[in-house]
């Protein structure tokens, strides 16, 4: 997989440039080569006119290129003047530590930055936000040209925002080029001199910000047409599998969602990543249950409290990331497949190999899984093959609901298409689907209506005629004048 | 495989070094002596199975050994009745560790340090560092000195337990979990299986199976003292990574873990058996015994370091083989 192909990037000093895109659109992974953090394996970099080749994170810095991650990375038992201290000074081993004017110069930082935070303060007592000040005071001490931040805004209250944008503003007042990543477009309308779009790895095209509306924006971002492979929807939805009324649980951020999924329904859960799409499926699968709201499953109003319930309930969970929790890679697939279902297949606890053989077998035989046999270390099998036996796991569970998350991430396009037949027939056969996708034309060609969340809550639905990209990532970015009920 | 020609090596060797090494006699005293290092590493092979470890059950033989010779000659229990007790006491004292281990999701390493330090301190403080039991019927005693059809009473013991550990971990659904959590705790969660219920287990058993060896011991001994099984655990653990259990967790066999107890217990009355019979020049065989811990350390690396060996050539002998999916990548263009 190539994740970025020939794009074209120019930042000029004292311009906001911002970068946007959907998930897996490129975005980090451009920041990564402009960093250091990754080597580019074609295409050249130029830094106030002097190419730079073989760039790593310390020569990137050298240069004068910071960044700013959503996840500030410092120290989190020193304290404030020590961690900015250790970012500007260049210090060898025995040289002294001037700690009169490692303060000082932390105090005159983040008087410039605006921030009220003590240089004493020890940094895991900070706030996610205050510690981003701190990491925008360590770029701005370093005398950094080029700033990236990626998703500076993603935790921050509107205050903080407001205070953010004065030091963007200030920044480029000082000649500083700024890369701004972020999914909210009014920021971006509000902030940026130009705006590049990624998609699919490409860049659609760098334009001044005046020249654009968010409608455009959303167009450029999405482009694609949906293509027509995807198997089509039949039959009329049974009976109500799922109901949640008000399901929150403040520990993932998720709160007041509530929706039906019928048996033979294929119900898509888009959004942005963070937008709490998994920590619903958490929930409904009892990994981190809910603590208000209530689950009716079957016309039985229920609590999942462990997984291990949710799974004697017939709730199934193919897990976005499959390498770790999907499949155990170095387990035999039929041991993989039969995990799930112990007390079922296993009465007494005790093994049955032919059963579990038999099992496999015919998983492997229905879902067109590609091994060697039932004793294939799930390792062994590509991504594709990895995820047909995590379905096929969670179907030998007999679930009536079958959850899946991001079900065809990171596999290969034929066998994305065998997975989505594989969706499309569960569903004929009576099974009620929530697929959580990111994958906008996923959603858009397997759902029969489209649930869309922001912010840890579902804030629209859409159904499969209304529905088209436009639409979707509109609601998942929250430009259409509705906000969170 | 490297552990049996060990084995057999080891058989060739003492045979033509010591006197009367492979005569029935010494076999049946070779596996008298270290059954109870057998009964911890059939104990420990669970727990490390799921990725964990148990530092603790040579100090909860000490303490159990302590419980049990009190409640014999201080209080009149019934030697059978007390040896259920102190397989009891066992069991709590594993409870502890899976409680600490899973509840507050300590290291076990960590955890078990520090269970290691407490039961013997108990064991120590029961008995003011001094007192030993030793007033325990004949019955009881033939448990530890006496043949049953042909082999050492406590043999057949270790045999039902090697037995009982073999059925959990090669074919119950406990067993498949054990691999499942050492692999992987969290997949193993998403998976449904009940990781802390599960985990627990492994340790309680570990704890029972340390009651257990004590009351052999003791049997063995006629006396219980305070530092019953001090250093088995190590042993224990020796024997376990010897016979191929990942220590990481995962993978690994009853079958290995026996084979590297046999090993290690061959080991130790071989160079003993030298020693005994000087047979060779004095000084070496006086210094044949002192090799014991030496050769324990070399016989752990060298099969450690083997297995590692053979498992690179043969993932590189498959790596250069098949791989017809992956071309070099083409340069863009």
């Amino acid at each position: 997989m190539r994740a970025l192909k020939g794009v074209s990037f120019e930042l000029q000093p004292g311009e906001v440039h911002a970068l946007l895109g959907e998930n897996g659109a490129g975005k980090s992974t451009l920041i990564k080569v402009i960093t250091g953090a990754h080597q580019a394996d074609g295409g050249s970099l130029f830094v106030a006119g002097g190419e730079v080749v073989h760039l790593t994170p310390s020569k990137a810095r050298e240069l004068g290129i910071a960044c700013i991650y959503q996840q500030p990375s410092l120290f989190p038992d020193l304290s404030v003047a020590e961690n900015i201290g250790l970012r500007l000074q260049k210090t060898g081993a025995f040289s002294r530590v001037r700690w009169g004017r490692q303060r000082s110069r932390a105090i005159d930082l983040l008087q410039r930055i605006g921030a009220e935070i003590s240089p004493d303060a020890e940094v895991r007592s900070l706030s996610m936000p205050e510690q981003q000040l701190v990491e925008i005071a360590c770029a701005l001490g370093s005398g950094a040209r080029i700033v990236i931040m990626d998703e500076p805004t993603a935790s921050l209250t509107q205050k903080e925002q407001h205070l953010l944008f004065k030091i963007i503003r200030d920044l480029r007042q000082g000649g500083v080029g700024v890369i701004y990543i972020s999914h909210r477009l009014e920021e971006i309308l509000a902030l940026a001199d130009r705006v590049t779009v990624l998609r699919d790895g490409e860049s659609v095209g760098t334009n001044p910000v005046d020249e654009l509306t968010e409608s455009q924006l959303i167009k450029l971002m999405v482009g694609r047409e949906v293509s027509s492979i995807y198997p089509p929807s039949e039959g009329e939805p049974g009976e109500v599998v799922l109901s949640l009324e008000g399901l929150g649980c403040s520990a993932s951020g998720v709160g007041g969602v509530t929706m039906d999924v019928r048996a033979g329904e294929i119900v898509g859960v888009a959004g942005l990543i963070g937008a709490g799409r998994s920590e619903l499926a958490r929930i409904l699968f009892g990994i981190t249950p809910a603590d208000t709201g209530g689950i009716v499953l079957n016309g039985e109003r229920i609590s999942i409290t462990c997984p291990r319930e949710a799974i004697a309930r017939g709730i199934a969970y193919v897990p976005e990331d499959r390498r770790r929790h999907g499949v155990i890679l170095e387990m035999p697939s039929a041991h993989n497949m039969t995990m799930a279902s112990h007390p079922r297949l296993f009465p007494g606890n005790w093994l049955r190999f032919n059963a579990e053989s038999l099992l496999a077998r015919e998983f492997i035989r229905d879902l067109g899984i590609k091994a060697s046999g039932p004793e294939a270390p799930g390792g062994s099998l590509s991504g594709g093959n990895q995820q047909k036996v995590s379905v096929a796991r969670w179907l030998a569970t007999r679930p009536k609901l079958l959850i899946l998350d991001e079900p065809t991430q990171g596999v290969d396009v034929g066998a994305k298409s065998e997975i989505h037949r594989i969706i499309r027939r569960l569903a004929r056969e009576g099974l009620a689907v929530l697929m959580i996708s990111s994958d906008l034309g996923e959603v858009l060609g397997m759902s029969d209506r489209i649930a869309v969340m922001r912010g840890g809550r579902l804030v629209e639905w859409i159904g499969r005629e209304q529905a088209d990209a436009h639409s979707v990532m509109a609601a998942a970015l929250g430009t259409n004048g509705k906000d969170a009920a | 495989m490297v552990l049996l020609l060990v084995i057999v090596l080891e058989v060739i060797l003492f045979n033509s070094l010591g006197r009367r090494f492979l005569s029935g006699g010494n076999i049946s005293n070779v596996f008298r002596h270290s059954v109870e290092i057998g009964l911890l590493a059939l104990a420990m092979t669970p727990v490390i199975l799921t990725g964990g470890i148990d530092l603790s059950v040579g100090s909860m033989m000490g303490l159990s050994a302590v419980l049990f010779g009190m409640m014999v000659n201080s209080f009149g229990v019934d030697p059978w009745l007390a040896g259920l007790a102190a397989i009891g006491f066992g069991a709590l004292g594993g409870g502890l560790n899976a409680l600490l281990i899973t509840r507050l999701n300590l290291p076990p390493l960590i955890v078990t340090l520090g269970t290691f330090s407490l039961f013997r301190g108990l064991a120590e403080a029961l008995t003011k560092g001094a007192e030993s039991y030793s007033a325990f019927p004949k019955s009881f005693l033939a448990l530890g000195n006496s043949d049953v059809a042909g082999l050492p009473a406590q043999i057949w013991v270790f045999l039902m337990v090697a037995a009982g550990i073999w059925l959990l971990v090669h074919r119950t659904t406990f067993g498949r979990s054990f691999r499942a959590i050492g692999y992987s705790a969290e997949g193993a969660c998403y998976a449904g299986i009940p990781v802390a219920r599960n985990t627990s287990l492994a340790y309680i058993i570990a704890g029972a199976v340390a009651g257990l060896a004590a009351v052999i011991l003791v049997a063995r001994l006629g006396e219980a003292r305070a530092n019953a099984g001090i250093g088995y655990e190590l042993l224990a653990v020796t024997a376990v990574v010897l016979g191929g259990v990942s220590i990481f967790g995962g993978s690994g066999t009853v079958s290995g873990t026996l084979l590297g107890w046999v090993s290690l217990a061959m080991l130790n009355n071989g160079l003993t058996r030298i020693s005994d019979y000087r047979i060779m020049d004095q000084t070496v065989a006086s210094v044949a015994r002192e090799l014991s811990g030496l050769l324990t350390g070399l016989l752990l690396l060298a099969a450690l370091a083997i297995g590692a060996w053979t498992k690179n050539l043969a993932t590189r002998r498959a790596r250069g083989q098949s791989h017809p999916e992956n071309p070099p990548r083409s340069s863009p263009p």
